[in-house]
């Protein structure tokens, strides 16, 4: 695993906003950045992040029933008692999943360690499906790569078959929260990818969503603007905040296919990383994992807090094996914490900003396939939203 | 080979669904406020009293639903707005705008040959059932007044009808009164008011 600085396509940008990628750039920092790329062997691919995901994968999909029988681990992942059922009639009805992303430690040797699984609404889809691809075609084309270089990445391809067999309903809707570019970007690119694959698709922001209920206010169904009835529903929203809205409960007598299930729930918190560490103790890809209690001593050097609920590295705070501090301000203060030990990032040099970078590998998977990585970089310990985004390629 | 065979895409702007115009034809109605203004337009007051009577019960069945009075007085007025007979399974109060007129659908349309339930005869043949066929009138229906625009009787779906007392000319299928739903918007998103972002 190496890390070459590069030159810029010319003209990347104009052609990210023609096929509305106008998230590139936040706030006037680079989120895409093609001034270096990421190479790691077709072994350090296969034999440490391919099947490793997998297996992950696997090992969470075997908890997920146990999880919904189990009235502990479902208090423990501060899931609302109201939802218990439904989470085990999505799970016991095999309502299906689309796709998932878990974040490794990887550093080009020795085993991947799972982070986290953003398992509910991940992003960064349409970087990694299709931009980062694009761009590994050009710079071929371009000569700058030799033509045998490669990519992990097969995520439209699996994106696209997924669609195509996955059960939906016609019309299918999709969602997300109005103002919000990057997850509309996210969006928009699978609503692409299931017109192609022969969906009729149709949008409607989170907010314009109406639930219809009859003249008692019962039999509450979730319908489009025109009042027409949502059948089938692709959410870019949690469902950690769903079941706390208003709307929430509706959800549960709605006849209303959800994708993500609500099985996920249990999947996009970060209690599932202390209930697989406790099943699959010493596991080579896990870091140990516990959950934070009220008797719980204060953290020591080498660990990490991280609230259940918590995205893009918010309200996480780490102390390095050299008794570092280090903390990430957010919105997420309001929820029960695990601890989980301390893996550092591994360190490059990046001579584009002449300063050290650390990157977190992102491995998708689609349906329960490994379909490909994502690399993030920051200039701290804590990956974040504002971390940006680098392609990667295969070359032995 | 590691990577997609092909990264495509087809751009597609989703459009919204497109209003089925057709070539209806109009039909009249008459608009009052209350049957004795009906009388008074020189209409029988009988029949004046008939379809302001219907108007009148298909009012708490179609009429938009609140869950505060403020909410409901936002849009309709101050003093605008009642409680709904509706309750929810819980015991929880709908509020709705007064009925400020009505629509009367079948009184310009009289001795046409529609009857409701009777067999359809002649070139009129509509589908069974189809109130909008020609000569049957509009729905006979309550109207409101939002509170930005009092001069215009609408709707219980907010669909402009008249700006005044009198003969109007419509499209049946533009004032269909949908029954026995409650609509509410808004019941999503609102912790992401308060959380910076919902993706990860």
């Amino acid at each position: 695993m190496k890390r070459i600085s590069v030159a810029e396509r010319p003209n990347w940008r104009t052609y990210a906003e023609e096929v509305g990628f106008n998230f590139h750039t936040f706030d006037g920092e680079p989120y895409w950045d093609e001034t270096a790329y990421y190479q790691f062997s077709l072994q350090q691919v296969e034999d440490d992040l391919e099947a490793p995901t997998e297996e992950l994968h696997q090992m969470v999909m075997d908890m997920v029933g146990d999880i919904t029988r189990s009235e502990e681990m479902l208090t423990q992942l501060n899931i609302p008692r109201d939802y218990w059922s439904y989470v085990w009639n999505s799970w016991n009805g095999g309502e299906p999943h689309l796709y998932g992303r878990m974040d490794l430690v990887y550093s080009g040797t020795g085993p991947a360690k799972l982070l986290e699984l953003n398992y509910d609404t991940p992003t960064s889809l349409f970087e990694t499906g299709f931009f980062q691809w694009v761009w590994l075609e050009e710079q071929i084309r371009n000569g700058v790569l030799p033509a045998r270089a490669d990519q992990f990445n097969s995520l439209q391809d699996k994106l696209e078959q997924a669609f195509i067999e996955l059960e939906l309903s016609t019309p299918f809707f999709f969602t997300s929260v109005r103002d919000n570019a990057e997850d509309r970007g996210t969006v928009n690119y699978l609503m692409d990818i299931a017109t192609q694959s022969g969906r009729n698709v149709h949008y409607i922001a989170l907010e314009d969503i109406g639930v219809l209920t009859d003249a008692k206010g019962e039999n509450p169904q979730f319908v489009d603007l025109d009042d027409h009835p949502i059948k089938g529903l692709f959410k870019l929203y949690p469902w950690e905040f769903m079941v706390r809205e208003d709307f929430g409960r509706a959800t549960l007598a709605a006849n209303t296919q959800m994708v993500e299930p609500a099985w996920k729930m249990l999947l996009s918190n970060k209690g599932i990383l202390p209930l697989l560490w406790s099943r699959y103790p010493d596991h080579p890809n896990l870091l140990p994992a516990f959950f934070e209690t009220a008797s719980s001593e204060p953290m020591a050097a080498g660990w990490v807090r991280k609230p259940l609920f918590s995205r893009e590295g918010a309200n996480v705070d780490l102390i390095t094996g050299g008794g570092e501090e280090i903390s990430a301000a957010g919105p997420y203060a309001d929820g029960r914490y695990i601890r989980q030990a301390f893996q550092a990032l591994p360190k490059f040099r990046d001579e584009h900003r002449n300063a050290d970078t650390y990157a977190m590998v992102g491995s998708w998977v689609v349906g329960d396939r490994a379909a490909g990585i994502c690399i993030r970089e920051d200039a701290t310990l804590i990956t974040r939203d504002s971390s940006r985004f680098l392609p990667h390629i295969i070359l032995d | 080979m590691k990577r997609s065979k092909k990264a495509a895409l087809v751009l597609t702007v989703p459009v919204a669904t497109l209003l089925i115009a057709g070539c209806e034809k109009e039909v009249q109605g008459m608009v009052y406020s209350s049957p004795e203004e009906c009388s008074a337009g020189g209409w029988n007051t009988e029949q004046c009293e008939a379809e302001y009577a219907k108007a009148k019960a298909l009012h708490p069945q179609v009429a938009p639903k609140y869950v505060s009075k403020e909410e409901c007085e936002a849009d309709f007025g101050d003093g605008k707005c009642e409680t709904a007979p509706q309750q929810t399974a819980s015991g929880h109060s709908f509020f709705m705008p007064m009925m400020m007129g009505y629509l009367a659908g079948q009184m310009m349309n009289r001795g046409a040959n529609f009857q409701p339930g009777a067999a359809t005869s002649g070139t009129n043949t509509a589908a069974a059932g189809n109130k909008s066929a020609a000569g049957a009138g509009v729905p006979t229906q309550p109207l409101y007044k939002s509170r930005d625009d009092r001069g215009t009787y609408r709707t219980a779906h907010n669909t402009p009808v008249a700006k005044g007392a009198g003969p109007v000319s419509l499209r049946p299928s533009q004032v269909q009164p949908r029954v026995g739903s409650l609509v509410r918007r808004g019941g999503f998103g609102q912790q992401a008011a308060t959380r910076s972002s919902y993706g990860g």
